[in-house]
Parts: structure tokens; sequence; C-alpha cells
């Protein structure tokens, strides 16, 4: 799992650790029972305040994605994700909506759009199935 | 003496300070909460070097109260040195003493002195332990200066223009360690203040700035908000872009059919006004801290 962080997306530092811990787990980058790295390496890696990659791990514990065991680090959670289908739905809803105004700003019509959307998914199916035939070694 | 959590670091009031009749600082203030990266930005002589020099007791105040960790700076000198460690721009050292010798005489100044840290630092920079300090290069000494502020795990590190002059390798190491080595221990009981104008390679360890400019606090904001007020909105019209006005724009330019600007806060309402004008194409970003900066002092 490498991370980047986009000063321009204006979206917080720490959201975007989140972000894409998450993407990375859905994309099987990242999986159950995986340690993320430290807070000290990665917080140097990227460069960035170790409080913001502190704030990002406490946000993905809370979300029930990663669970901290004392002494070991941080690890992925199995079937991270505790929360009510409605919010799981609403939380992505946000995401959607975003991509879809950004589509009509972009001018792509609403089939290709939900074209993309399937290609996306199926390319992201294809990484998860990767990574599962090939684990990496530990 | 143990700081209390909600005590700022640092507490800076209508401080005014003058060279002679050419005015420094003026009705200046800064709270810096414990535990923060806070940046001091500002252009070459807007003040920055003055606030720092006035934190250390090196300078004192025409007017304005200063408040170090709790403590007067000018009364209780000593106790907010020891409390603290200071990185300067330029680095002087005994040019005869050797790094080694260096780091005995500075740390013979403090009660404590983690020598752990200080192994490694010096192996991580690559420093010869028997080199004399007038032998190092500027990159050198602004290591040696570093090692020395981290080693005695101070509560506050002051930083003013640390990486200027320094080769951009060098400058990534001095700031990878202050990430590393000095923010690690004790979360919430260290803190940054860094005083620079290059800002884009402290882009991600300052969490909270103040930019100032002849003398003067212009703007004080969270980095995180700053990268989410400024956008810089870009329009493409199938003719001639409008000539319309736009509440809160800086830096309007159009160029035939393209128009950009950088909206201030009201980048949403603008987004609106804007695809309310069926633009062929409409994108918008956020502007990084160096761009605020200049945004806001052009």
């Amino acid at each position: 799992m490498l991370l980047q962080i986009n000063f321009k997306s204006g979206t917080p530092v720490y959201l975007q650790v989140v972000d894409q811990v998450k993407a990375a787990a859905a994309a099987g980058a990242l999986q159950a029972g995986e340690s993320l790295p430290s807070i000290r390496p990665l917080a140097e890696e990227l460069r960035v305040n170790r409080n913001t990659i502190a704030k990002a791990y406490t946000e993905l514990e809370s979300q029930g994605v990663i669970e901290t065991l004392p002494g070991k680090g941080c690890f992925l959670k199995p079937n991270h994700s505790p929360l009510k289908k409605e919010v799981r739905r609403k939380l992505l809803t946000e995401e959607i909506d975003q991509a879809v105004v950004k589509a009509h700003h972009l001018q792509v019509p609403a089939g290709e759009f939900l074209e993309l959307v399937r290609e996306r998914l199926e390319v992201m199916d294809e990484k998860r199935r990767a990574s599962e035939r090939s684990p990496r070694p530990a | 003496m143990k700081t209390d959590m909600n005590q700022a670091a640092i507490e800076i009031k209508a401080l005014n300070y003058a060279y002679g009749r050419a005015e420094a600082v003026h009705d200046f203030n800064l709270t810096v909460p414990a535990g923060r990266c806070y940046g001091l930005l500002g252009r070459n002589g807007a003040g920055k070097t003055t606030v720092m020099k006035c934190l250390l007791n090196l300078l004192r105040p025409r007017g304005g109260t200063v408040r170090v960790l709790g403590l007067d700076p000018a009364k209780d000198e000593v106790e907010v040195k020891r409390r603290l460690a200071y990185v300067p721009d330029a680095v002087a050292f005994y040019p005869w003493m050797t790094v080694r010798e260096t780091l005995d005489y500075l740390a013979s100044f403090r009660a404590h002195w983690n020598r752990e840290v200080e192994r490694d630092l010096v192996g991580r920079f690559r420093l010869d332990a028997a080199q004399t300090t007038g032998a190092l290069s500027k990159g050198q000494r602004t290591q040696v200066a570093l090692i020395a502020a981290i080693c005695p795990e101070p509560e506050l590190l002051l930083l003013d223009e640390p990486t200027s002059g320094l080769d951009p390798i060098v400058r990534r190491e001095f700031i990878e360690t202050v990430i590393g080595a000095y923010q690690e221990g004790e979360p919430g009981r260290r803190t940054i203040l860094v005083s620079t104008h290059l800002i884009a390679e402290f882009e991600g360890l300052i969490d909270e700035f103040t930019l100032m400019d002849r003398g003067r606090n212009v703007l004080t904001l969270g980095a995180d908000q700053a990268r989410e007020r400024y956008q810089r909105i870009r329009a493409r019209f199938p003719q001639a872009a409008p000539a319309v006005e736009f509440k809160g724009a800086l830096d309007v330019r159009r160029n035939g059919r393209e128009l950009e600007l950088i909206a201030n806060g009201g980048g949403p309402l603008i987004l609106e006004q804007l695809r309310a004008l069926a633009p062929e194409s409409l994108t918008s970003e956020a502007l990084t801290l160096e761009e605020v900066f200049v945004a806001t002092l052009k």
C-alpha cells in the first residue's frame, strides 16, 4: 500500500490517508490481518505532521477499519465495516454525488458515466483477484 | 514544572518592536497551542526573525506581552531557555571544536540529553564526529544544530528559516528528522514554531499558520481550512468569457474563451454562478499554502 498526498485536492490531509487506506482495503492492496505502517515511518515518508497520521489512524479505528494491538501496531480488521447498511449507503452516496457533479462538469453523459462505473468495478475486482492469487510475502 | 495541556505554548499579544525608527513588528498577535506544528510565514523582512528573537529575549519588545510556555522570557529567561531549543538560519560554532566536542559542549548546558537520539542522528546525517566544525559545509552545520536542538527533547522547538540555503537532500532529511525524531516523543508536549518563506517543503508539516507582512498578522488559519477556502477555478466557454463580477474573487484572469480566478471562501457560490453560464468545462482545485501566500500578499 503506497499512499500519496495531494495538497491541491482540497481534502484535509488526514482524510486523504483515511480514504486511501480504505481504497487499498477495497482493492485488496491491504488484506485483513495485514499490518499498516507505523505512524513515524509513514509520517516521515509522506513528510507530513505526525499528528496528521495519528488522527487518520484514530479515525480509521473509530470507523472499525483497523485495530490497534498494543505493542504490535495497527492491522486491517477482517470484514471491516461495522456500519449499518443505511450509513454505508449514505457515505457512498456523498461520494457518488461528487462524481456525478464532476461528470456533469466534464460533460460526460449519464450512459457513459454508468459504463465507466461498471468498468472501474471490474478493474477493482480484477486487482483483488490478482492479489488473492499471489499473496505478498510477509 | 509541567506544562498545562490547555496552556498555549506561545502567546503573543499586541507586540511592537522597532529598530530605531524602523518599525519591524506592529500590534502583532500570535497563539500557538501546545502540540502544534505552527508556521510563521512571510517574505524576507516581514518581521519573522524579530518575533523569534522576542521569544528568546534576544530583543526587548517596545510594547505588548510575550509568554512562552506560560512564562515571560524577560523575567524567566533561564527557565524558558531550558525548555526550548532554537535553530537559527545562520549557525555558528567554535570552528576549532570537533563535532563530538561541540555536541558535548552544548550538552553540558542541558539538564537532559538523549544520547541514543544523538548517536542515531549523527549516523543518519553521516557526520564525522572527529571533524572540526570549521570544516563542515553549511548543510552539515545545520545538521549539527538540529541534533543539538533535538537531543535535549525540549517542549518547544523554534526553527528560524532553518532550510534556507541548503540543498534539497539536506532539506528533506531536516524535515524528516523534525517529524520523526522530534515529534515522536510525548505527543501534545512537542510544539514546533517554524518561520519560513520556503513554504512548499513544509506544507505537510504545518498544521496551522500565520501569514505575516510588514510586521503585521495578515492571516491566521489552519492549513486544511486554507486549502479548503482558497480555490483556483477555471472555466472555458463556447464563446468569449463573460465579463461578470464574482464576489470574493481574487486575481481574475480572462483570456479569450477562458477564465481563471481564485476564490477566497466563496468557491461554491462562484462555481454555481459559472455553471449557470453554461461553460464547456469547469474545474476547481485547492491552492497550496505557497499559492495562498502569493495570492494574499500580491
